[in-house]
């Protein structure tokens, strides 16, 4: 019988540091994902844990992992060539396919980055189509920024802001400041026909939402992505149950007229 | 189909079964309570009629009969993945209505909740059969009737004690196991048709009574234990443990234990962040979970509480899970919201 | 006046009091349980013959103070369903139970409640008490014996020649552990921190464990259940004037079976030692003079020691003693 706990060995055909604890592996796979859907990663022995796919091609998949703990600690030590294990794609991603006629913002803060990633890339692949799209992203400081060559090929395609929380280096010449300050100002030009995606921290994707709003963005236009603590992803182990949603089934992405509902 | 036994001839039927069935039912354990010199009421394996405990209710159900504590989901060797073997053997429970209803509820969860199946789960639970004991009486803190599950229609067999003599009403599958032993008779199963206590369940439950002030008191009281959550025939919840061998660490298993969203740590994140840090908090999870979430989820016709009574029989804290409801009741039917807190 | 022998008539469980010819008898109540039936002879004796009153001694007994020494063949006469109901009946031998208690120098044995009321107890210690009431009365030498269910030691066993404490081996299921931490949690604020946590499950440290049974009554799932009883023996500690100390653990992890054989033996113990120039020496005293090595060969004379059970190897009996200068 169809056994979904039983992972599959993905073999790591590169590994990229971002930062000193964000890395970006990239597994040679076929398995067909969409931009916000997550993997169960494992190393058996140590343990597994829900990880989003930042970004994907024909064979490949690639996760950016921030070493937080146990098994995210083991996971950083893995060289190109050698293993890890993956089940998935699990939840729900971006609905992008529906966004094609639509202006795009984006507002992530730190790791949140990695979940749409996949959505930035294929826009310059031109794979996915938009009426525009803006990056608005957040770090606490210039050493957290993830995807620093990546941010300087999107600012050829679409409109980039970057700011950092604060700035120890004194030479910092971008924005400081929080990310909400950045969602003041963006510019909206159609309100009607405006998409939003915010993901990150849940203090920022509370605050970044409120911005959104008094902005006059209706709820039905955002989505946010929700990070609970997940063991199965597959509407089982009951972790990630907020009232009678799953995160793992009914998300990690969810509109924000059904999220605002979602009350731990 | 009824049929009537002796002892005797029942414990035939039982001896026969036991060739191709494992069979599990309530029984008592000699000073295996958790005070000193008292006796644990659970389910365990019966070999005769004897064995089982008729009168009183088991401290937990039979859910860990199909749905072990601790399962193991695979070993790994430095390259391989294998399966555990389970015995061939199939099961038979001898339960009470409440945990039969209680079964189903747990098929919704494992077998039904998303587009995939759990198989481990599915495995065990396929070899199950049914032998529904009759409650003659029901206990002071049961409110089967009120869940609705005081009834099951679907069993492979349903048992009355009385005395000496066994009535079964046996469905085909069983059949020629039971009228090889029994005389046949009529027999129509009796179900409880009113408890001590009956709750009142609202329909709608708005969004305001998360912060109504009812809930505070349990932050005082509830310690957090999660007894009422293992002892909860449909509580489904678990947590991956990978695990190295000490004698050699490239090889370990993988399994899933129980877990309890009363207990600390159910929503942890690495990062430190958690949600429900209050008890009342985690009272008001669980409860409606109970008593609307899963109802609503699944747009069945019955909650996922089966009102066993189980949750208020084992709280150290004496919390009664009822008294609860009844709490929530009040406070959803009053207009009054001066309980809400700002 | 009446003639009194002092001696007779302390035997006789009656007390020399501050007043003349009035004395005042101490009722035996073996591990400080009792049918309540017995009130109404307490109460008619007290009420008759005393002022009315009834003191509750430490030790668990009853004294009804105010009592002629006149009285005293007649208050036998009364208290003799007493002697019957919680003597004769629980196997200790009285040859004339109507002339009342036949020895006062073993203490009446006290007890906490136990397992029939106290969740954290260990075993039932009314039922133990009168086990050895059976083996150690009637005796005139001075020992005090006390029981507690569990190392709370409600019953301050340490304050006793021999003090018994219930111990239970917890058994681990590590397939019923759902790794919740609520033991070890709890062991290492309540106990010894005997718990430890590997690899998801529960590890026991049993030099470390002192039986409590903490862990059992803390596991949800039952992962911990009882496994055997066994009794810790706490011996030598004292109130007084010279020296007052508490009882130092002598065995631990032994059965019944190991307990009685020791209590029993304390009192061979006494005899070949006691200093019979004295008027009573405690038992106390005479394991300081004899040290505890001598003692040991005693008490643990045809003792079976099971394969879990410990025997102390040193004692460190300070006490204090009441050299002021030292702290004032
Ligand atoms: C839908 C989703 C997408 C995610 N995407 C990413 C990502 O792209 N990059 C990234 O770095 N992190 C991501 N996370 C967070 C990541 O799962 C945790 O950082 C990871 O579980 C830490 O595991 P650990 O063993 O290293 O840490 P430890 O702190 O040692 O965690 C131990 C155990 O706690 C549980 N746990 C802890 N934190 C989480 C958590 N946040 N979510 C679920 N279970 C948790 C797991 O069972 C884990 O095995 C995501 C989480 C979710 C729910
Ligand atoms: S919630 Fe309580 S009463 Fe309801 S099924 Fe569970 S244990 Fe029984
Ligand atoms: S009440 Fe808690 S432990 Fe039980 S099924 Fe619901 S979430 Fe899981
Ligand atoms: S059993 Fe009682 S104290 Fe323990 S978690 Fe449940 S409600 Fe709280
Ligand atoms: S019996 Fe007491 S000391 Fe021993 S492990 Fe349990 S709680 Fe700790
Ligand atoms: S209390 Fe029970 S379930 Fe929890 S860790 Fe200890 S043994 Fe395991
Ligand atoms: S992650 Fe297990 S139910 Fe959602």
């Amino acid at each position: 019988m169809n056994n979904p706990y039983l992972p599959v060995k993905a073999k790591i055909i590169n590994v990229k540091p971002q930062t000193e604890i964000d890395y970006t592996f990239r597994l040679e796979t076929a398995i067909k994902v969409a931009s916000g859907q997550f993997f169960e990663v494992s190393i058996p022995n140590v343990g597994e844990a829900p990880i989003s796919v930042s970004d994907f091609g024909d064979d490949w998949i690639e996760m950016t992992i921030r070493n937080v703990g146990k098994l995210t600690n083991v996971i950083h030590k893995l060289k190109p060539g050698s293993h890890l294990f993956i089940r998935g794609p699990y939840g729900n991603g971006f609905p992008i396919q529906q966004m094609s006629d639509k202006d795009l913002i984006i507002a992530v803060g730190g790791t949140g980055l990695a979940p749409v990633k996949s959505i930035l890339s294929q826009y310059c692949k031109k794979t996915i189509h938009l009426k525009s799209l803006t990056l608005l992203t957040g770090f606490k400081s210039p050493a957290d920024i993830l995807f620093r060559e990546e941010i300087e090929e999107w600012r050829k395609e679409f409109c980039v802001e970057l700011t950092v929380d604060k700035d120890d280096t004194k030479n910092w010449t971008g924005n400081i400041g929080l990310i909400t300050g950045l969602i003041s100002k963006v510019s909206i030009s159609d309100i009607t026909n405006t998409q939003v995606i915010t993901v990150g921290p849940p203090i920022m994707m509370k605050f970044s939402v409120i911005e959104f709003l008094n902005r006059k963005i209706a709820k039905e236009n955002i989505w946010v992505s929700f990070e609970r603590k997940m063991c199965c992803g597959i509407g089982k182990c009951g972790h990630c149950k907020i009232d009678n949603t799953y995160i793992c089934l009914d998300g990690p992405v969810f509109n924000y007229y059904v999220a605002q509902n979602l009350i731990d | 189909m009824g049929y009537s036994f002796n002892i005797s001839t029942f414990n035939n039927v039982l001896r026969e079964l036991s060739a191709d069935y494992i069979i599990y039912a309530p029984v008592k354990i000699f000073n295996k309570g958790v005070f000193s010199d008292t006796d644990l009421v659970t389910y365990g394996q019966i070999k005769t009629l004897e064995d089982i405990e008729f009168e009183e209710k088991s401290h937990f159900s039979s859910k860990e009969i199909f749905f072990p504590i601790t399962q193991t989901l695979f070993y790994f060797t430095e390259d391989a993945f294998s399966l555990p073997k389970i015995s061939p053997k199939k099961i038979i429970i001898f339960c009470r209505p409440c945990d039969a209803n209680g079964i189903q509820r747990l098929d919704q969860i494992f077998l039904k909740n998303g587009d995939l199946m759990d198989n481990y789960y599915n495995e065990l639970r396929k070899k199950v059969h049914l032998f529904v004991l009759e409650c003659k009486y029901s206990f002071d803190t049961c409110f089967c009737v009120s869940m609705g599950a005081n009834k099951v229609d679907r069993y492979s067999a349903f048992i009355r004690r009385a005395g000496d003599t066994v009535l079964c009403d046996v469905s085909v599958d069983f059949e020629d196991r039971f009228s090889k032993y029994g005389t046949y008779v009529n027999m129509t199963p009796v179900f409880i048709e009113s408890n001590d206590i009956k709750v009142d369940i609202p329909e709608k439950i708005p969004k305001s009574i998360f912060y109504h002030k009812l809930w505070d008191e349990y932050s005082e009281r509830c310690i957090a234990c999660g007894r009422c959550n293992v002892v909860c025939p449909t509580c489904s919840c678990f947590t991956m443990q990978d695990i190295f061998y000490e004698d050699n660490p490239y090889c370990g298993e993988r399994r899933r234990v129980w877990a309890s969203c009363m207990i600390d740590g159910f929503t942890d994140m690495a990062g430190g962040n958690s949600f429900r840090k209050n008890k009342g908090e985690r009272m008001r999870f669980r409860l409606l979970h109970k008593i609307h979430d899963f109802k609503q989820k699944f747009g069945s016709n019955h909650h996922m509480c089966v009102g066993c009574g189980r949750c208020s029989d084992v709280c150290p804290e004496n919390i009664s899970f009822t008294a609860c409801i009844q709490k929530l009741n009040q406070a959803v039917q009053s207009s009054d919201q001066r309980g809400l807190k700002s | 006046m009446l003639d009194i022998n002092n001696k007779k008539l302390i035997k006789n469980g009656y007390r020399i009091t501050n007043k003349r010819q009035i004395t005042a008898l101490r009722i035996r109540v073996p591990g400080g349980s009792l049918d309540v039936k017995y009130f109404d002879i307490i109460k008619d004796i007290a009420q008759k013959y005393g002022n009315g009153k009834v003191h509750i001694t430490t030790r668990q007994g009853f004294e009804i103070p105010g009592i002629p020494m006149a009285k005293i063949s007649e208050i036998n006469e009364i208290i003799h369903p007493i002697l019957i109901g919680m003597e004769s009946e629980i196997g200790v031998s009285i040859h004339n139970p109507k002339t009342g208690y036949p020895a006062a120098g073993t203490r009446n044995i006290s007890a906490c409640i136990g397992n029939n009321v106290c969740p954290f107890a260990n075993y039932n210690t009314t039922e133990l008490s009168k086990k050895i009431e059976k083996l150690i009365y009637p005796h005139d030498f001075h020992v005090k014996i006390a029981l507690t269910g569990c190392p709370n030691d409600c019953i301050k066993a340490h304050m006793q020649d021999i003090g018994v404490i219930g111990m239970v081996l917890p058994m681990y299921d590590s397939n019923r552990c759902i790794g919740c931490q609520a033991c070890v949690k709890n062991c290492q604020k309540v106990a010894t921190g005997a718990l430890t946590i590997v690899n998801y499950k529960v590890k026991r440290d049993h030099l470390r464990c002192i039986g409590c049974g903490e862990c059992i009554l803390k596991c949800p799932v039952l992962a911990w259940t009882r496994g055997e009883k066994y009794y810790r023996m706490v011996v030598m500690g004292r109130t007084g004037k010279k020296n007052p100390r508490i009882a130092q653990t002598f065995m631990e992890w032994v059965d019944e079976t190991a307990i009685l054989k020791v209590i029993e033996n304390l009192y061979h113990y006494i005899d070949q030692f006691i200093d019979r120039s004295l008027p009573k020496e405690h038992v106390g005293y005479i394991v300081d003079r004899t040290g505890i090595q001598v003692f040991k060969d005693y008490v643990l004379k045809d003792v079976y020691i099971g394969s879990l059970s410990k025997i102390a190897n040193y004692m460190s009996f300070s006490g204090y003693g009441h050299e002021k200068s030292n702290y004032f």
